[in-house]
């Protein structure tokens, strides 16, 4: 059993830094204070929160936006919308091999626990596990609609394994989630989450939502996935960042958070190692935190960022969070 | 009846009305051949036999829909965004990788990319871009639907002359379709709740023959009343409702069961693509001017979600009508204008969207006159401003009329005022026109 985490009460920004380009992955070197991130100018690049001067580095680029980078071991695996993977040696410094991966945006790129697996997940509906160290595509998984129910194309916005890396969810716009079986590569769950996913067929005739994050609880019985409720006005994500947490073995809601302090989606999700709080971040024109206690059923601090937060990476500890977003990164720290 | 649809014009002496009756009176034949009565060595008659068969598809993109993700990609710009550009079957035109279709057809269509229309807000930008001017505290300007059911309409025509399809409800208000001083003749037939024009269909309680007769016998008491009388009220009244049943019998048009299930595959399932193949038939039946709204592109947040969903729709629409009027010989005589209030800001803003924004924007024409396969007007590296060949509204509306054939010179009259289709000293974009 993991030590007792730090109470959400004790959040503290540390530091934020300005950078040209919105931030839209982070993945944290273990044990330390070094992340990797990727950045709407095309660019992956390193930083590290613990320097005199942070100053990240750019290490190489992509053909657009890099929307997911992951760290199995030493390496580093980058995606973008270009559709590409990019594994990068982060000890000789040199591009290992570029696949193209996916015929549409990549949407998130996640390593499983132990590091011998990478996951993409892409708008071509396409859930690619790949073996880290080799490239080689182990499972093209495909559990969601490429059409939504208005005959537009869909989006898979997210994945994220389970702590003991043998689960796997994936959720899309129109608020399907399903879980895999990563050794198998079967589909054995699924639970639905429709009001993430606003059609308004009268007043504006287009679409809005989807899932944007999802989070096993640390035993791997729950499932969170995060989003925006059903929007009005779509012109601005005028919406409460929303959360709904299933027994997904059951396919039951267990809990729904609703933050009334917090306006956009929620990108990003990450439950304490202990299990006793659940961590959503996002945004819309600005940015929040949302800490949820999931077994309560309640919101227990919602706390205002610096940007709309496009990703963050937790400690192991969680005694430190690492944000990014639109236009800066800040360093937290808890406890 | 009398009916003066003389323009006031000393160019314009001879109306395209009084050209088309005084053909009809020397009869088909002569109609057939129009160089014995050397109407080519005029410029006025040569306008009117250019403009005979045009007809305009409007394609309103409601709410704005951003240059840069559609005819004006700024690929690895800050601004940029995140999608790449493609070429085009036209060299060196390069468009979104959002519209691979229309970058296998802009051989047939021209992008103006140097608009600057200085209006972002909805309400008054809509009006300027449906109208091409701002209307004057004393005259409201009839829009483009209502100019050209006025140049295009005919008199005897069982079709309407102006369809607006917006079945959306946002920004519907602000660009309602407006016949301004041409008055409600040319106000358009406004189609707000489905694809089926309501109360056109015949009542299911009358029969076709009931409904003859009631006809015969209206028509048989009109000539009773008439007789020994001068009444251009009575006339009107007539034509009213000779109109009116000739719109009721066009109900066809309108239903799309009517075409093959392959051609109704081709526009696809949307409403957009249901409404654009309506369209066709419209035009195909000699409708002079169809708007097919497609709300809402207003993207202040997550503007590339919002144009990921709906660029490749408008991609696959055009492209079809395109090759559809191609196929059917009308392409040269159908023009496709498509067109927004505005564009969007080159700015990313923390949304992830983009704001309204008239500086540097684009639209497209595409047939019916205008010089396929051009581009005109040019913007700076980020988009923030044109560089060259800046189009205004008045120069943009100047440039549809000179390609379908109408002088943009010519004066309207309200009351004795002579009001001009364009504003004054504005000249049309000659290198677009073909």
């Amino acid at each position: 059993m993991p030590t007792k985490s730090p109470s959400p009460e004790s959040l503290k920004l540390v530091k934020d830094y300005s950078r040209q380009a919105a931030v839209f992955a982070v993945a944290r070197v273990p044990g330390k204070t070094t992340c990797y991130f990727g950045s709407s100018d095309f660019k992956v690049s390193v930083g590290d929160f613990a320097a005199a001067k942070f100053e990240p580095r750019d290490l190489y680029a992509h053909g657009s936006y890099v929307t997911g980078v992951a760290l199995a071991g030493t390496t580093l695996v980058s995606g973008a919308y270009d559709g590409k993977l990019t594994w990068w040696d982060t000890e000789e410094d040199e591009t290992i091999r570029t696949v193209d991966a996916h015929g549409k945006w990549v949407r998130k790129v996640v390593a499983s626990p132990d590091g011998k697996l990478v996951v993409s997940v892409a708008d071509d509906m396409a859930c690619k596990v790949w073996d880290a160290a080799t490239g080689r595509l182990v499972h093209d998984l495909r559990g969601h609609k490429e059409k939504t129910p208005t005959h537009f194309t869909s989006m898979l916005y997210t994945a994220a394994f389970s702590a003991d890396g043998k689960l796997l969810a994936t959720a899309d716009k129109v608020g399907h989630v399903v879980v895999w079986d990563v050794a198998a590569g079967k589909e054995i769950g699924s639970v639905e989450a429709p009001v993430m996913y606003t059609w308004d067929p009268v007043q504006r005739m287009h679409s809005i939502g989807g899932i944007r994050s999802v989070a096993f609880s640390p035993d791997g019985n729950l499932l969170a996935v995060g989003g925006t409720g059903k929007i009005g006005n779509i012109d601005h994500l005028e919406a409460k960042a929303r959360v709904e947490v299933f027994d997904w073995k059951a396919k039951k809601q267990v809990a729904e958070f609703v933050a009334d302090k917090s306006q956009g989606i929620v990108n990003k999700l990450q439950f304490a190692p202990d299990g006793s709080w659940l961590l959503g971040a996002g945004g819309a024109g600005e940015g929040f935190f949302v800490f949820m206690d999931v077994a309560g059923k309640k919101i227990t601090k919602q706390e205002k960022v610096p940007m709309h937060v496009h990703d963050f990476a937790m400690s192991e500890t969680a005694d430190a969070v690492y944000a990014v977003g639109h236009n800066k990164v800040a360093a937290y720290k808890l406890g | 009846m009398t009916r003066n649809f003389f323009c006031g014009s000393a160019d314009h002496a001879i109306s395209r009305r009084g050209f088309l009756g005084a053909a009809a009176a020397v009869g088909a034949a002569t109609a057939a051949d129009m160089t014995q009565l050397n109407v080519l060595s005029s410029p006025a008659l040569a306008g009117e036999m250019k403009k005979k068969q045009k007809r305009v598809i409007l394609l309103w993109l409601a709410g704005g829909a951003s240059q840069l993700e559609t005819w004006d990609p700024k690929p690895g710009a800050s601004t940029g965004g995140p999608f790449r550009s493609i070429p085009t079957d036209v060299t060196g035109l390069h468009i979104s990788e959002l519209m691979p279709e229309m970058a296998k057809r802009m051989k047939t269509t021209c992008v103006i990319r140097g608009l600057n229309t200085r209006n972002g807000d909805h309400g008054s930008a809509a009006k300027l871009m449906m109208r091409g001017r701002k209307d004057e505290a004393s005259v409201k300007y009839p829009d483009l639907g209502a100019v050209i059911a006025r140049e295009m309409g005919r008199v005897e025509s069982k079709v309407p002359d102006y369809v607006t399809f917006y079945t959306q409800t946002e920004g519907r208000g602000m660009a309602p379709g407006e016949s301004g001083f041409l008055g409600a003749r040319y106000s358009p037939m406004e189609l707000t709740t489905n694809n089926m024009p309501e109360y056109i269909k015949k009542l299911d309680g009358i029969n076709e023959l009931d409904h003859q007769q009631r006809a015969d016998l209206r028509e048989l008491l009109s000539k009773q009343f008439n007789q020994g009388r001068t009444s251009t009220t009575l006339a009107s009244h007539n034509e009213a409702y000779e109109r009116v049943r000739g719109i009721m019998a066009s109900d066809k048009l309108f239903d799309i069961t009517q075409e093959p299930q392959k051609v109704r595959d081709r526009y696809g399932p949307t409403q957009f693509g249901e409404q654009t193949l309506i369209a066709r038939r419209l035009v195909e039946a000699s409708v002079p001017f169809v708007r097919v709204a497609r709300a809402w592109w207003d993207s202040h947040g997550q503007n590339f979600e919002t144009h990921q969903e709906m660029v490749p729709e408008l991609d696959h629409v055009m492209a079809t009508l395109i090759d559809d009027l191609k196929e059917r010989g009308l392409l040269d005589d159908v023009m496709i204008v498509t067109l927004a209030e505005f564009g969007r800001t080159p700015q990313i803003n923390s949304s992830l969207g983009r704001d309204h924004f008239a500086a540097a924007w684009s639209m497209t024409m595409t047939g019916g006159g205008i010089k396929a396969g051009s581009y005109h007007g040019k913007t700076d590296d980020k988009g923030n401003k044109v560089v060259d060949g800046e189009v205004n509204p008045a120069s943009l509306f100047a440039t549809l009329y000179s390609a379908l054939g109408i002088n943009p010179h010519k004066n309207y009259h309200v009351g004795a005022r002579p009001i001009p289709l364009v504003e004054p000293g504005t000249e049309a974009v000659k290198d677009l026109i073909g």
